[in-house]
């Protein structure tokens, strides 16, 4: 089973502008990167056949 | 997307996005970071205003300028281009504050019947996920996207 594709229509126009790369070894969050780790490593992931109650 | 959105830009990898949001108190740029976590495939969004003199990134400002369902549309529209690149990817959002977080599952219950073309989406309640309702307080919310 693979991965269904985002319809093309709804992709957003994207400028590249590579001075941003520059961002993509920091962590401009960390506060809540912090706290996404912790909450993950408590509640784990979602198990894919669970249906709201 | 057919709602107003701002003009995106990133870099190579669509991992950290600029815009700028216009309104009532001028012109704020806006940061959307995708940081991964300490789980395969699994990212942090972050999103906060920029500092234009300092460069600062602050995710507990409040902007009020006026224009919260465009920067909404904008931060959803992030999600479609980093998910397109990262087609493994599952991305974990929470607020910074509580009334933050209410504001993101606001922007997901309007979008939600589009999203869910899409996206499998799920909201974390009392440490368990849960698929998406409306209506639920959730603490924070993971999206991935759909099997065929």
């Amino acid at each position: 089973m693979g991965l269904k594709g985002i319809n093309t229509k709804k992709k957003p126009i994207v400028l590249v502008d590579k001075s941003l790369d520059f961002f993509n070894d920091k962590v401009l969050f960390p506060k809540k990167l912090e706290k996404a780790n912790e909450m993950l490593k408590k509640v784990g992931l979602p198990k894919p056949d669970k249906k709201a109650p | 997307m057919k709602l107003d959105k701002y003009e995106l830009k990133s870099g190579e990898q669509l991992e950290a996005f600029e815009f700028v949001s216009v309104g009532d108190r001028g012109r704020i740029p806006k940061i959307v970071q995708y940081t991964p976590t300490n789980y395969k495939d699994l990212y942090n969004l972050g999103f906060g205003d920029k500092n234009s003199d300092t460069g600062e990134i602050d995710d507990t400002v409040i902007s009020n300028n006026g224009d919260s369902e465009k920067v909404l549309a904008t931060v959803v529209a992030t999600l479609y281009a980093f998910i397109d690149k990262h087609k493994e990817a599952m991305v974990y959002a929470t607020g910074s504050t509580k009334s933050r977080t209410r504001l993101y599952r606001m922007g997901i219950t309007k979008y939600l019947d589009e999203i869910k073309e899409d996206f499998e989406i799920y909201g974390q309640i009392e440490n368990e996920w849960e698929e998406f309702r409306k209506d639920v307080d959730y603490e924070a919310f993971l999206v991935k996207l759909k099997e065929n």
